[in-house]
């Protein structure tokens, strides 16, 4: 039951970081390319609060979230200004940037070598509970004025500023918010997994995240969560294949992208199940 | 400082054909190619196996470097075509956005790199020394025939591209295209040959840098990860621009450089960060000014 | 459409369901290796290793009977999916004892779950953290096989320092690197106890593929020597481009600069006056055996990681034998015993304190123009 509990669990951590990654891409239409480095920073600041402040659990992953939220601020407040390309760039070099600090900070951090006897505070339940909580938050942020503002945003960036919308400050709102719930996935991973090493949060894990939004469907966040559930344990199910799982995982992947041009969603939410008259839904 | 800057300048010269590879691909469809990185990888072990099994003891040892990039670029126009066929020709009909082109190309490096690991990744491999690995010196300056020969076919490579995309008529097309793929259609030129010809001299580039990294480096599966090197130079460089990518390659590779001899290559890519932010900042068209049409 | 989605989902659950549960008389033994990712060259060499071993011990018609059957699952160098595929070897596949990695950041990641499950983990992570907590105390089911990287570097220090006679030594190592960092700290120590000192420091990160800059540093630091305790594929780097920029320091190094190394390099004057520590002669005849089949199997021949993935298998058998039955707290009894075991890389015992191995000295090696010659087994003053 273990290795359920454990694929499970570390399904929902990813499923919370591909949230961030959704509303970041998937809501107005950037590329974030550095995803990862704000889970690495909520990790370890929340890791290192605990470690060496012996901060409450509660306490250092609120910390840590702010601190990822301060770092999003950092990149997002010069970045928000730049064309959709240079996004993408700037953000891998804020992840590669994070990741040298890490490394330097040997003192502090363990450096490459890791950080190591973090308590455990983190379980299958309160991973469940926090995956419910953020899908909560990001659902109500998609239907609050904002997401509907950031759709018009990423269909037409153009059209949305002549209709008077404070194009940079909603990029920066969504990408602050987005920074704070991917800190938190890092909080909930540093007390379960109780080790840090600063190269696991590489640029290949943003874009596996990327991956997962695509495959699901930009426009919808159902799709997000439940290609999130399906390809963050795919290469556990296709360990039978052994070496050829990640080949058979990329061809799957390529299917999808080729075959189902939106996503496997679409823009089909499930809450369209409870809400049939779902008519402001059309994005 | 010198003898900084030609260090510099070599790494530069390795950057720039990854970059320029990468931004010919973005020239036309408008998308980061990280599927590059996978065709480096890959060529840079066929040509390690067509020289042991081809031409070992068939080819002469002067000839034998030739033999090498010309395998390794031929093997990388099919893989880069087979990419396109396979990656992104379907998404091109479907009129699919820009973003699911970049999926669909990290899926597929992804990929490859691991099709190499599966058949090639049990020993550490190298190819044989093609040049004689005395130093020359030039004004208290010194570098290795490699270097030198990097520098030159990198020039020549870039050269015959140069070539091709500005005096030939499949160049025209090229541009044509890049500058807007339906309009070119409507006028009678054969987009989707085109765009095959594009991946084709892109992964033959990637072949050839395949090659020279195999050749200065060693054999490993992830050798291809460099084509972030590229990734960088070439959006710095102003985003599909040949001439920009090699000035960004250029200048990447003596940042680089000269911020080792600074503060040490630990704060390196910190530092590479704030400097591509602050540039981008201040130039937003990248080095070579001229700007790819958004229109969102 | 929505067909292919209904299609997918059944197909998932179908995979769920399969199931490979270990049948009476077998011994499941699991083998987390990195398979794909950044170290995969010594993953899948440690896995053809532990192969060989299973082979011939199931020619010889298994343990008291009973076949050894070895599991094989990829990490991709990736600790989250290393803590999942630990887990599937316990819970899915019953494995009754784990192969490790011969890295440490993975090593550190599985030490609680598999404290808590009590599956001993006999692996080549030569961080001393894997294996001794901080308070002094072994991590339960964490066992290593190989020196930790603190002996490892103080037998090269001290070899380098007192056999040698080098007093100021240069080193350029890889920051990103845990084995290389690792290999760093006590060196250091080392050397700063015994009146040398370390004259410069220079790194590099892992996309970093021009240390020329580094070097030139170094040339210009007045060092004896330079210690490059990094992995194979970033020393062919650092000979070709240390011999380019004309910077003649002799070189010590970790097992690393092993075979293939100066094939590697391919350039006899670069590949040249470097003293490196390995865990084995190559000379030793129970070597000669592996690599035979080794080759017969898989055609080329083993790189030394190899050597270590047979002897895990051969010192978990034993474990089994020593703690009298194959279950996850009898093999962690056992390896808690195994004194004077003949493996390929030495004689093994561990220590039941440290769960370390005790009095495994290293060979030193000399590559002199691309040519190894070997000195002989070196254990330091300090260490006897």
């Amino acid at each position: 039951m273990d290795y359920i509990y454990s694929i499970l669990t570390l399904t929902g951590i990813t499923m919370i970081g591909v949230m961030g990654t959704y509303m970041v891409t998937g809501l107005t239409g950037q590329f974030s390319f550095g995803q990862a480095a704000f889970m690495a920073v909520g990790g370890y600041v929340s890791a290192m609060l605990a470690l060496r402040f012996n901060l409450p659990f509660p306490l250092a992953a609120i910390a840590g979230s702010a601190a990822a939220m301060l770092a999003g601020l950092l990149v997002g407040v010069p970045t928000v200004r730049l064309r959709r390309d240079y996004i993408s760039l700037v953000t891998f070099g804020f992840g590669e940037a994070i990741i040298s600090v890490l490394n330097n900070s040997a003192q502090l951090t363990g450096g490459a070598e890791g950080l190591v006897n973090i308590p455990k505070r983190v379980d299958l339940p309160l991973v469940l509970g926090s995956v419910i909580g953020c899908l909560l938050l990001v659902a109500c942020y998609k239907n609050s004025k904002y997401g509907r503002q950031c759709l018009a945003l990423r269909s037409d960036e153009l059209a949305a500023r002549s209709m008077g919308i404070d194009v940079n400050r909603l990029k920066l709102v969504t990408f602050l918010f987005a920074s704070a719930i991917t800190g938190y996935a890092g909080v909930l991973y540093a007390f379960y997994a109780q080790y840090l090493e600063p190269g696991y949060f590489n640029w290949t894990v943003s874009a596996e995240w990327l991956i997962i939004v695509f495959v699901g469907g930009i426009n919808s966040l159902t799709g997000a969560m439940v290609s999130a559930l399906i390809l963050s344990s795919l290469p556990e199910l296709l360990r039978f294949a052994s070496a050829w799982r990640i080949i058979i995982y990329c061809v799957i992947v390529l299917i999808i992208i080729n075959y189902r041009p939106n996503g496997i969603f679409g823009d089909w939410e499930i809450s369209r199940l409870w809400k049939k008259s779902a008519k402001g839904e059309k994005a | 400082m010198l003898q900084n800057i030609f260090f510099g300048l070599s790494l530069g010269a390795v950057y720039s054909l990854i970059a320029v590879g990468f931004a010919l691909v973005f020239n036309i469809l408008k998308f980061s190619n990280f599927s590059h990185g996978g065709v480096m990888s890959f060529t840079a072990y066929a040509g390690y196996y067509a020289y042991i099994r081809l031409f070992d003891g068939h080819v002469s040892s002067s000839w034998m470097f030739f033999a090498v990039v010309t395998t390794a670029a031929v093997i990388g126009a099919l893989t880069a075509v087979a990419i396109e066929r396979v990656g992104f020709r379907r998404l091109r009909r479907n009129q699919a956005p820009v973003i699911y082109y970049f999926i669909s190309s990290i899926t597929l490096g992804i990929l490859l790199e691991n099709i190499i690991t599966i058949f090639a990744s049990s020993n550490f491999y190298s190819y044989p020394v093609f040049f004689s690995s005395d130093n020359l010196s030039l004004l208290g300056t010194t570098f290795s025939v490699a270097d030198v020969v990097t520098l030159l076919v990198s020039s020549a490579s870039l050269a015959g591209l140069l070539l091709v995309l500005y005096r030939s008529k499949l160049g025209l097309a090229v541009r044509t295209v890049s500058f807007d793929v339906n309009t070119a259609s409507l006028m009678g030129i054969d987009a989707d040959r085109v765009v095959m010809a594009t991946f084709a001299m892109s992964g033959a580039l990637g072949g050839i840098s395949g090659v020279f990294l195999g050749m200065n480096y060693s054999l490993y599966p992830q050798l291809g990860q460099l084509v972030v090197k590229g990734f960088i130079a070439s959006v710095i460089g102003g985003l599909g621009s040949i001439t920009g990518a090699v000035i960004g390659a250029l200048l990447l590779g003596i940042v680089e450089v000269a911020l080792i001899g600074m503060v040490g290559s630990g704060w390196m890519p910190a530092c590479v960060f704030v400097i591509m932010l602050v540039f981008l900042l201040v130039r937003p068209r990248g080095i070579s000014g001229v700007i790819v049409q958004e229109k969102a | 459409m929505r067909n292919r989605g209904f299609l997918v989902k059944t197909l998932l659950v179908g995979l769920l369901a399969w199931s490979s549960a270990a049948s009476a008389g077998e011994i499941v033994l699991g083998n987390l290796q990195d398979l794909s990712g950044p170290t995969s060259v010594l993953g899948n060499a440690v896995t053809r290793g532990a192969e060989l071993a299973v082979d011939k011990v199931n020619a010889g018609g298994g343990l008291k009977g009973d076949k050894v059957k070895l599991v094989t699952v990829d990490t991709k160098g990736n600790v989250q999916e290393a803590i999942k595929a630990f887990n599937r070897l316990v819970d899915h596949e019953k494995a009754v004892a784990v192969l490790g990695p011969p890295v440490s950041n993975i090593g550190l990641a599985i030490a609680p779950i598999a404290n808590e499950k009590k599956i001993a983990v006999l692996g080549s992570f030569i961080d001393p953290r894997v294996t001794v907590q901080e308070n002094g105390e072994a991590q339960a089911a964490m066992f290593l096989i190989q020196p930790t990287s603190t002996q490892y570097a103080e037998i090269i220090a001290s070899y380098a320092n007192e056999k040698l006679g080098f007093k100021k030594f240069a080193v350029l190592y890889d920051q990103s690197n845990a084995f290389a960092v690792s290999m760093l700290k006590p060196f250091k120590a080392y050397i700063e106890k015994r009146g040398g000192s370390v004259v410069a420091e220079e790194t590099y990160t892992k996309t970093d593929k021009d240390y020329r800059a580094q070097l030139n540093k170094i040339k210009s630091a007045g060092a004896d020597v330079l210690y490059i305790p990094n992995y194979t594929q970033d020393l062919v780097i650092t000979v070709k481009q240390a011999k380019q920029i004309g910077l003649n320091l002799p070189m010590v190094s970790g097992l690393d600069a092993a075979p293939p190394f100066a094939t590697l390099v391919g350039d006899p004057e670069a590949a040249n006056n470097i003293y490196f520590a390995n865990n084995f002669s190559d000379k030793e005849p129970q070597l000669t055996e592996v690599r035979n089949a080794y080759k017969a199997k898989f055609n080329e021949d083993p790189i030394n990681k190899a050597y270590l993935g047979y002897d895990k298998v051969i010192v978990l058998l034993k474990a089994v034998e020593l703690g009298g039955g194959a279950s996850g707290p009898q093999i962690i009894a056992g390896l808690a015993k195994i004194k004077d075991v003949q493996g390929t890389t030495g004689v093994i015992s561990l220590s039941p304190k440290t769960h370390q191995p005790v009095g495994l000295s290293m060979v030193m090696y000399k590559i002199e123009n691309g040519k190894y010659s070997e000195i002989g087994r070196y254990v330091p003053e300090s260490h006897k």
